[in-house]
């Protein structure tokens, strides 16, 4: 898991909106309208990030559909250190 | 075989152009996030980088007269030139595809 959350959030190109969207998702859970708005980012960046993040098993979702909400799994809280440490140099 | 070596030279070409766009993600993440990850990711590029330079320098320029040597195919045969062909298809199908995961 820890080379898989280093691998998506500092690897690739979107990493650091995906870093951004992990943030806004650990204050409080939202879908992906919300998190698009509150970050100012397009719906469909949004869409393609969290799909990554899902893919990888660091998020899930709540399952309805468009208004699903979106929350870190048990297994990207069991390395929350890890992304913390990720976190911190974001903003 | 002129086509061989026009391969490898357009492959490395490729190689270099690919390897920019990686070390362009990779450095701008590892000055973002200063992490070893990235910056192992970065030296990867960097040093490949460096590879595919030289062997455009090689094929391309005659550098110290070792472009004519190894275009020639009297002092390299074809199979030679398709074993060296090969390696660098190999090399550009494994950056293409690093690439395409990076760019997500």
């Amino acid at each position: 898991m820890e080379a898989v959350l280093w691998y998506v959030l500092t690897g690739t190109r979107g990493g650091t909106n995906r870093v951004r969207i992990l943030r806004a998702l650990d204050e409080r859970p939202r879908n992906a309208n919300q998190l698009a708005e509150d970050l100012e980012l397009d719906y469909k960046t949004v869409r393609h990030h969290l799909d990554v993040l899902e893919d990888n098993g660091v998020l899930q979702d709540s399952g309805d559909d468009y208004g699903a909400i979106y929350l870190p799994t048990d297994q990207a809280r069991h390395h929350w250190d890890t992304i913390e440490e990720i976190m911190e140099q974001v903003e | 075989m002129a086509v061989l070596i026009d391969a490898m030279r357009v492959l490395s070409a490729l190689n270099v152009a690919l390897l920019i766009g990686l070390g362009y993600v990779w450095g701008r993440n590892f000055y973002r996030f200063r992490s070893k990850h990235t910056l192992g990711l970065l030296v990867f590029a960097v040093l490949l980088l460096a590879e595919n330079a030289l062997s455009i320098v090689f094929f391309v320029f005659n550098f110290e007269g070792l472009t004519a040597w190894v275009t020639d195919p009297s002092f390299v045969p074809t199979i030679a030139q398709q074993a060296m062909l090969t390696l660098r298809a190999l090399e550009f199908a494994g950056i293409a595809f690093l690439t395409w995961v990076t760019w997500d």
